[in-house]
């Protein structure tokens, strides 16, 4: 076995080359990232970043026009498993790899409808069961004492750093391994950025996380290791 | 210099053609509220009739419109209640499933339908009909239900366009968030993306009702008559608001007849004023529906 199979490796990607309408963004990636860490990826707008996260979780496959080679192996339930396997379903894996927009993207629901959507999807009903994990994300993205009594108002009624949070929640409802955020504060005010960097470096103990971030004290601030985007490649 | 005077021609020449359509249309309902503002009673309707009794299907209508009236809602009701379901069904597919040479073949065959006269869609369903009575049973002819259907491919491709054109229009955040919190697309589709465009499709719907509601050529070929009562069942003529309107117009021998066709004419207009109210309001209440249920 590999050194890269190691205990604290939890993502491995090899040979990573990614297109998007004949125009190459990524060529010849290979990286690996540490469990329970987060990882900082930064560079120059439009170097790839944002396809790199979405390889990780497949997401480009909705994009049209998009063609991925290589291969991204990610440890999930104790083992490593290749994403892009027949016996991967792409369903499953997103929910164990979830993943934060750049500009908060709640649903036109309730904040509590918000954050068990993921639940309504994977086909959970027990009501106590869904309204205990919601508390439970709400709570990690430490959202939960500003919005515990107006779980029933429409979560468009949040401020964009509250919005961002409740985003996060949402994705933390299914209990992922893996968190991507794609510069998940670079629509939001000093203080909502604040109250992110603090939760992510928080969660971190649960979840291994790639933050894409412009932001050089951020990325200073909050990230155990950073990854360099440039000319279509990787500076480790 | 020059291109100042021209903007200002071009702004005017908006303002002139916005006035003349607005002129036309007020001339056209003052014209008709002026002519058949006489006619209108509960008489016109119900003829002789007592209206609650007729309302109960109690007493028969002879000389009024109401029978006109229930046959056109009727109509209405089925012919949309037909094309809802298969034309939202093309739309996702397009907009959701198609690949791009699949759809723009279909994209011709739909402009191909929706640029087909009424009349050649009534003949069509006329033919429909005689193949029917023809080959399975001389009891079915010209009819309620051959209409509605003759219909619902008039009002198809609104249907199809509209659905196809609001899915499409929702922006990319929108369209994967759900897909990466670990959404089939089915899910994808259902819970979020025909939601965000339910107001959309309503306007398709609303388009295909008025459309429906007005046609005449198509029902005259497949089963609307000039008397006959109320509709029976699926498979017997019925009376149609603007078929008696073109008939009463074509074939009218006093002047108060010609008064109870303006008349059929107003009443036509509020019916269509009811049912787009009626769609609005699902329009808007659907939307919040579709996210907030329990």
């Amino acid at each position: 076995m590999s050194y890269s199979m190691s205990d604290t490796i939890k993502i491995q990607v090899a040979n990573l080359q990614f297109s998007y309408q004949g125009r190459t963004v990524l060529r010849d990636v290979t990286v690996s990232f540490a469990e329970n860490s987060i990882t900082a990826l930064t560079g120059p707008s439009g170097i790839g970043k944002s396809t790199f996260l979405m390889s990780l979780n497949r997401l480009w496959e909705n994009i049209p026009d998009a063609h991925m080679k290589g291969t991204v192996e990610i440890k999930l339930q104790g083992q490593f498993r290749d994403v892009y396997a027949r016996s991967m379903a792409v369903t499953e894996l997103r929910k164990m790899v979830a993943m934060v927009f750049q500009v908060p993207n709640p649903l036109p629901m309730s904040i509590g409808k918000n954050v068990a959507f993921p639940l309504k999807l994977a086909g959970e009903n027990n009501r106590d069961v869904i309204a205990c994990k919601v508390e439970r994300s709400l709570k990690m993205a430490n959202l939960w004492d500003e919005v515990k009594d107006r779980l029933n108002d429409d979560a468009r009624t949040l401020s964009g750093g509250q919005q961002q949070r409740l985003c996060i929640a949402r994705a933390l409802v299914l209990e992922p391994e893996v968190l991507l955020l794609d510069e998940p504060t670079s629509s939001l005010d000093q203080a909502s950025t604040a109250a992110i960097e603090e939760l992510l470096t928080g969660l971190k103990d649960h979840l291994t996380i790639l933050v894409v971030s412009h932001y050089l004290e951020q990325v200073v601030r909050i990230s155990d290791r950073v990854v360099r985007f440039a000319d279509d490649t990787i500076i480790p | 210099m020059k291109l100042r005077i021209l903007e200002r021609l071009t702004v005017l020449f908006s303002w002139a053609a916005g006035f003349i359509l607005l002129a036309a249309v007020f001339l056209l309902l003052g014209y008709l509220l002026v002519k058949g503002y006489s006619s209108i009673s509960l008489s016109l309707i119900f003829g002789e009739a007592s209206p609650l009794r007729a309302l109960l299907l109690e007493e028969r209508v002879f000389d009024g419109l109401f029978p006109a009236i229930a046959g056109t809602l009727v109509l209405v009701i089925l012919s949309i209640v037909w094309a809802i379901p298969i034309g939202m069904a093309t739309g996702i597919y397009l907009a959701e499933y198609a690949g791009p040479r699949v759809k723009k073949m279909l994209d011709v065959f739909f402009d191909v339908l929706s640029g087909i006269p009424s009349i050649v869609v009534g003949l069509f369903g006329f033919s429909f009909a005689v193949f029917l009575h023809k080959n399975f049973s001389d009891k079915i002819g010209p009819c309620l239900l051959i209409s509605s259907i003759a219909l619902s491919f008039l009002v198809l491709p609104y249907i199809i366009r509209t659905t196809q054109a609001s899915l499409e229009g929702i922006p990319r955040d929108i369209r994967l968030t759900a897909i990466a919190l670990g959404a089939t697309q089915l899910q994808n589709i259902f819970l979020v993306l025909i939601p965000k465009s339910l107001s959309g499709i309503m306007s398709g719907i609303i388009l295909a009702i008025g459309r429906c509601a007005e046609d005449t050529a198509v029902i005259m070929l497949t089963g609307a008559v000039a008397t006959v009562g109320l509709p029976k069942s699926f498979f017997s003529q019925y009376e149609a608001l603007p078929f008696y309107i073109y008939y009463i117009s074509s074939q009218y021998s006093t002047p108060d007849e010609l008064m109870q066709g303006y008349g059929a004419a107003i009443i036509l207009l509020l019916l269509c004023a009811i049912l787009f109210s009626i769609a609005y309001g699902i329009r808007r209440g659907l939307t919040h529906f579709a996210f907030y249920r329990a």
